[in-house]
C-alpha cells in the first residue's frame, strides 16, 4: 500500500509540474512580478498609514487567518477504480491513507507558514505583539490546520457523526479555530496555544477508534474528485486542462441576448457559439468569475499606472482563455456536415469574442472611472488600451494561434 | 460463502430507493437478480459491497457485517461493475498487476490463469495497451479477467452481458459454472432473461425498492401458473402487474 502511494503521488506530482510549467510561463512570470512588485509597493506603503490600537485590525487578522486555516485539503489521491480493485484490501488502507495525510500536511503547514510569514508585519505594526507571541501564533495554526486535516480523514470513514465526534467539520474547523484566534489576538496567544496543542494531540490519538470503520468509499472518492476539480479549475484559468469536462445550464435568462442571431447559414457558427458558451458552465465560469475578480481590484486600486495594467492583463486572460472553445465542437460529426466555411468560423468567433471582450472592458472602463475620476490620464489609457488590446487580439492574434493550433492537432 | 441481505433499507440519499429488501445466496448457488430499470439492482448491489450504508437491516457474509469486521467482510468479494471502471493511466498488465497486488495473489500461479483468460477473451495480445482506450465489451472483459484471476468466495456480477460478443458471453458463464462447482456464491444482476433462466439456481424479482417474489424457475411457474413457462413471460406478466398497481 505504501509503494502505491508513492507511486500515486509521483504521477501526481508529475502532472502537477506539467500544468505550473504552462502555468508559469514567460508573459506569465514576467506579469507576476509585476504585480506581486505593485502589491508589495502597496502593503508597505499601507505599513506607514498604520499604527497601534486600530480597532479593525485585529478583525482583519482573525478573518485572514481563518479562511487561510481553510486552505490545503486532504489529498487522499484515490481514484475512482479503487473501489473496485482495492476491495479486498480495504483494512490496509489506513496505511496508503496515512501517507496521504502526511504529504497533505506538509503541504497545508507550508501555506500557514508562507501566510503567517506574510501577515507578520500587519500584525507587529498594528498589535506589537511580541516574538514570542508570534511564535506562538504560528505554532496554533499549525496545529489548527492538522486538526482540520485530521477531520477531513475521519470524514473518509463511517462513523455515526454526533456533534463532538472528529468528524464534525464545521465545529473542529471553523467555530473552535474562530474562538482560540479570537482570544489569542485580543487575549492571550500562549493560552490559545494550549488549548490548541491539546485539541491536536486528542484528535490525533482518536485516530485508531476511527480507522476500524468500514470506508466510505463514495465519500472519499467525490472529495477527491473534487479536490481536483478545483485544482483544475485553477490551471484551467491559464490552459486548457482535459480533465475538465462541461456541464452545462439552461440559463434561460440569456435567451433574449441569444435570440438575437439570425437563422441565416451564414450565422451557423455564430450560433453554436453563442449558445456553447453561454451554456457551458467551465467558459461563463471562467468568464464571470474572471470579471468580478478584475472589477474588485480596479475598485480597490487606485494610482496612475495600475490600474491600466490590470485592465490589460484581465481583458487578455479572459480572452485567452475562450481561445479553446474554438475547437469546441470539432469533435461533432454534425459541423463536418454542415455547407459552411473555416472563415465563417473565424469571423463567428471573433464577433462572440468581440461582445465578450467589449462587454469586459465597458465594465472595466466604468469600475476605473468611478474610482480614479480625478486623473484623467488613468482614464484615457485605459479606453486607449483597451481598444487597441481587444483589437489586437481579436484580428491579430486570435487567428495566428488558432492557425498554430490547428497545424499542431493536425 | 453465504450472502444474507435482510430487511434492507437504503439508497444513496435521504430517499430511500430500497424498501425492506431480503434473500441470501448459499454456498455454491448462483442468484439471478432480475428487475426494471430502476428496480434498485445496482442499489442492491452497492450495499452489498459497501458502497452505501444500511439505513435499517443488515447484510451479512458467512454471518459477519461490514461494521463487525472490514477485512474479513470485504476480503472474499469480488466485483464486477455493471459500467467497467478502469484506471486511465494504467495498462492491461498493470491492471492485472493491481488485482494481484490487491488480492494478496501468487505472482507465477495468479500469471498463468491471467494468461488463460487473457486468451480466452483475446485480449493476451494488449498486454501493453490501456484498456480506456477499449471498447465498452472489451474494458467489460478486462473487469471480468480481473474478477476471475481472484480466488474469491463471492462474486458480484452487475448485468455482466450487455456490450460482450457471444463468445465472451459463452465463456462467462462457463467461467461462473466452474466457479459454482468450487463452492463459491455468485449474485448476477441482468436482463438477459433466457440466458438467467438457463444459468441461475435460483432468481429475486425486484420491483420498485421490493422483492416481489424469489425462488427457483419451478417454484415461479406454480406461483404463477397462468403467466407462461419462460422466465422470460413470468417476470414480463408481474413487471406489468406492478405498474398498474
Amino acid at each position: 500500500m505504501n509503494q502505491l502511494f508513492k507511486r500515486r503521488l509521483v504521477d501526481h506530482l508529475k502532472e502537477m509540474m506539467k500544468y505550473l510549467r504552462l502555468v508559469f510561463n514567460d508573459y506569465f512570470v514576467l506579469a507576476l512580478l509585476f504585480v506581486i512588485g505593485g502589491l508589495g509597493y502597496y502593503y508597505s506603503n499601507a505599513l506607514k498609514q498604520l499604527h497601534t490600537g486600530l480597532w479593525w485590525a485585529p478583525v482583519v487578522i482573525i478573518g485572514i487567518l481563518l479562511v487561510s486555516l481553510q486552505l490545503g485539503r486532504f489529498a487522499t489521491l484515490v481514484q475512482a477504480p479503487d473501489y473496485v480493485f482495492l476491495l479486498p484490501r480495504e483494512s490496509e488502507m489506513v496505511n496508503y491513507l496515512k501517507r496521504g495525510f502526511n504529504y497533505s500536511l506538509g503541504l497545508a503547514w507550508l501555506i500557514q507558514v508562507l501566510i503567517w510569514f506574510l501577515l507578520l508585519p500587519f500584525i507587529q505594526v498594528t498589535t506589537q505583539a511580541s516574538g514570542v507571541n508570534l511564535i506562538s501564533l504560528l505554532a496554533m495554526l499549525i496545529c489548527l490546520k492538522t486538526t482540520w486535516l485530521n477531520t477531513d480523514f475521519a470524514r473518509k470513514y463511517r462513523i455515526k457523526s454526533t456533534w463532538l465526534l472528529r468528524d464534525n467539520r464545521l465545529l473542529w474547523r471553523l467555530i473552535i479555530p474562530a474562538l482560540l484566534l479570537i482570544n489569542a489576538v485580543y487575549f492571550s496567544y500562549l493560552v490559545s496555544l494550549i488549548v490548541a496543542v491539546l485539541i491536536t494531540v486528542d484528535s490525533l490519538l482518536r485516530r485508531p477508534s476511527w480507522t476500524t470503520h468500514s470506508i466510505d468509499w463514495k465519500t472519499m472518492i467525490d472529495d477527491e474528485n473534487s479536490r481536483m476539480h478545483t485544482v483544475y479549475q485553477f490551471f484551467n484559468l491559464f490552459t486548457d486542462v482535459p480533465a475538465i469536462s462541461g456541464s452545462v445550464k439552461r440559463r434561460r435568462y440569456l435567451d433574449g441576448l441569444l435570440r438575437r442571431t439570425k437563422l441565416i447559414p451564414k450565422n451557423t457558427y455564430l450560433y453554436l457559439y453563442s449558445h456553447g458558451i453561454a451554456r457551458d458552465n467551465e467558459m461563463s465560469g471562467l468568464y464571470v468569475r474572471l470579471l468580478v475578480i478584475g472589477t474588485l481590484f480596479l475598485v480597490f486600486i487606485q494610482g496612475e499606472a495600475l490600474p491600466i495594467a490590470l485592465c490589460l492583463l484581465f481583458v487578455y486572460l479572459i480572452g485567452f482563455q475562450m481561445i479553446p472553445f474554438y475547437f469546441h465542437f470539432d469533435d461533432n460529426a454534425f459541423v463536418h456536415i454542415y455547407p459552411v466555411t473555416h472563415q465563417n468560423q473565424m469571423k463567428s468567433f471573433q464577433r462572440v469574442l468581440l461582445v465578450m471582450l467589449g462587454s469586459v472592458a465597458v465594465v472595466f472602463g466604468i469600475a476605473v472611472i468611478a474610482i480614479n475620476y480625478n486623473n484623467p490620464i488613468t482614464i484615457i489609457g485605459v479606453v486607449v488600451g483597451e481598444l487597441i488590446e481587444i483589437w489586437a487580439f481579436i484580428y491579430i492574434y486570435l487567428p495566428r494561434r488558432i492557425a498554430r493550433s490547428q497545424r499542431n492537432r493536425a | 460463502m453465504t450472502l444474507e441481505v435482510s430487511n434492507l433499507v437504503g439508497g444513496y440519499s435521504q430517499v430511500p430507493v430500497l424498501k425492506d429488501v431480503s434473500f441470501d445466496v448459499k454456498d455454491g448457488e448462483l442468484v439471478g437478480l432480475i428487475g426494471l430499470n430502476g428496480a434498485g439492482k445496482s442499489t442492491t448491489i452497492n450495499h452489498i459491497i459497501g458502497l452505501l450504508t444500511p439505513f435499517k437491516g443488515s447484510v451479512k457474509i458467512n454471518g459477519i457485517t461490514l461494521d463487525e469486521d472490514v477485512k474479513k467482510y470485504k476480503q472474499q468479494i469480488a466485483y464486477i461493475p455493471e459500467a467497467p471502471i478502469v484506471y486511465k493511466e494504467l495498462t492491461l498488465k498493470e491492471h492485472l498487476e493491481m488485482t494481484m497486488l490487491a488480492y494478496n495473489l501468487d505472482q507465477d500461479e495468479s500469471w498463468q490463469r491471467a494468461h488463460q483468460l487473457l486468451k480466452m477473451f483475446r485480449l493476451d495480445n494488449k498486454l501493453d495497451w490501456f484498456p480506456d482506450n477499449f471498447s465498452k465489451g472489451m474494458r467489460q472483459k478486462v473487469m471480468i479477467v480481473c474478477a476471475f484471476l481472484t480466488n474469491a468466495k463471492l462474486f458480484i456480477i452487475d448485468e455482466p452481458f450487455l456490450g460482450l460478443d457471444p463468445l465472451a458471453v459463452n465463456d462467462l458463464l462457463n467461467l461462473i459454472s466452474d466457479r459454482k462447482k468450487q463452492g463459491a456464491s455468485i449474485l448476477m444482476s441482468t436482463h438477459v432473461l433466457d440466458t438467467a433462466q438457463r444459468y441461475c439456481d435460483r432468481f429475486v424479482l425486484l420491483h420498485d425498492g421490493t422483492v416481489r417474489t424469489e425462488g427457483t424457475i419451478e417454484q415461479l411457474r406454480q406461483l404463477f401458473p397462468e403467466a407462461g413457462d419462460s422466465l422470460n413471460d413470468i417476470y414480463l406478466t408481474l413487471a406489468r402487474e406492478g405498474e398498474q398497481s
